[in-house]
């Protein structure tokens, strides 16, 4: 019984955790890039690796998202010239990206 | 399933002219935009009776605003004059620059409905989610009449109930009447009876309104109340009708 109810416990807290989708957001702003995270439920995750790929989808960059959700880095022009993908995983099922066109990097970088 | 609709729309347009039910409407391009869609919504700006597709005159509203993450903006000098269904209405696109719901409303000027003699004022949203972010979708505008969702008013699929609360200056409305329509925007759906053009359910006592949508599309919802003021016409008191009118789109379910 006891096993039982340890099964049960974890499929429920799985269940719950799986509900709770991740969304990921940037911008430009001052030349740095700002990635923003939250969970479906409007909590932001305390931990997660942030990776940064360029338009061939090779890593530039890896990161760790700060304790409030968020991470910052400097805007590399030569990098992120034809646009970057944004890519965060939080932990088992909880990952998501986002795409900084040309255009929107353009829009944050004064251009 | 629109098959259900047996008779043809120009039949009940030619035999229900007398229960056309006037809405007003902003239907954005999209109620959910995800990055892949772009960073705007294009909105159409129109007063119409919806499935009939009979428009009707908006002049310039008095008020067009959007309100994101509790902040409110005004869009009237945005709005860019358009025909819509036949008749004056707006267009308008807006940049969507952080995620979550924008809530787009509009007060218009009264209109004068001759064959109900009186006045119709209906304070009209819609309700649009920017990359795949909800937050703000259940936000009460503070509207001196509005409809306040209790169903999440996007990411419905067809045949999902949509609650809402009818609140009209800041309380909600024992057994308010909400008349329901269908935006018939591709003219494939037809009606057995004029009765069913626009549908009608009441409140309950908390004011709390039950719709289950038969098929996918846009589908308006309107709490009508009649204002304790009155307004002149030729030196004639009349009434005025105030309508809480939400615009909320329902998604094909696809196997």
């Amino acid at each position: 019984m006891p096993r039982l109810l340890a099964i049960l416990a974890v499929v429920a807290l799985a269940t719950t955790a799986q509900a709770h989708q991740l969304n990921v957001f940037a911008f430009v702003e001052d030349k740095t890039v700002v990635v923003e995270t939250r969970f479906s439920n409007g909590n932001h995750p305390v931990s997660g690796t942030v990776r940064i790929l360029n338009e061939k989808q090779e890593t530039v960059l890896t990161l760790s998202l700060e304790t409030d959700g968020t991470v910052r880095f400097p805007l590399d022009r030569d990098a992120a010239a034809s646009g970057l993908t944004i890519e965060v995983k939080t932990g088992e099922g909880h990952d998501d990206y986002w795409i900084l066109t040309p255009e929107d990097i353009a829009r944050g970088s004064g251009d | 399933m629109k098959s259900i609709f047996s008779t043809t729309i120009a039949i009940a347009a030619l035999s229900g002219t007398t229960a056309l039910a006037h809405y007003g409407m902003i239907i954005p391009s999209d109620p959910m935009i995800s990055q892949e869609d772009g960073r705007s919504v294009q909105l159409s700006v129109s007063f119409s009776h919806p499935f009939e597709l009979d428009g009707m005159v908006l002049e310039q509203p008095v008020s067009f605003n959007v309100t994101h993450d509790g902040e409110t903006t005004d869009l009237l000098g945005a709005l860019n004059s358009s025909d819509i269904m036949g008749q004056p209405g707006f267009t308008l696109e807006y940049p969507l620059e952080r995620p979550g719901t924008y809530v787009f409303s509009m007060e218009p000027k009264p209109y004068w409905e001759p064959a109900e003699d009186s006045f119709i004022v209906h304070h009209t949203k819609t309700y649009v989610s920017a990359f795949d972010d909800d937050e703000g979708w259940d936000t009460e505008l503070g509207l001196r009449t509005e409809i306040v969702p209790l169903s999440k008013p996007f990411g419905l699929w067809a045949g999902n109930v949509f609650q809402g609360v009818v609140m009209l200056e800041g309380e909600p409305v024992p057994n308010a009447e909400v008349e329901v329509e269908y935006y018939n925007e591709d003219v494939n759906a037809s009606v057995p009876s004029d009765l069913m053009i626009t549908q009608t359910v009441k409140a309950d006592a908390n004011g709390v309104f039950t719709y289950a949508t038969p098929t996918d599309g846009w589908w308006g919802f309107a709490a009508l109340n009649t204002a304790p003021e009155t307004m002149q016409h030729d030196g004639v008191e009349k009434a005025v009708e105030l309508g809480a009118v939400i615009w909320v789109h329902f998604e094909r379910w696809k196997d």
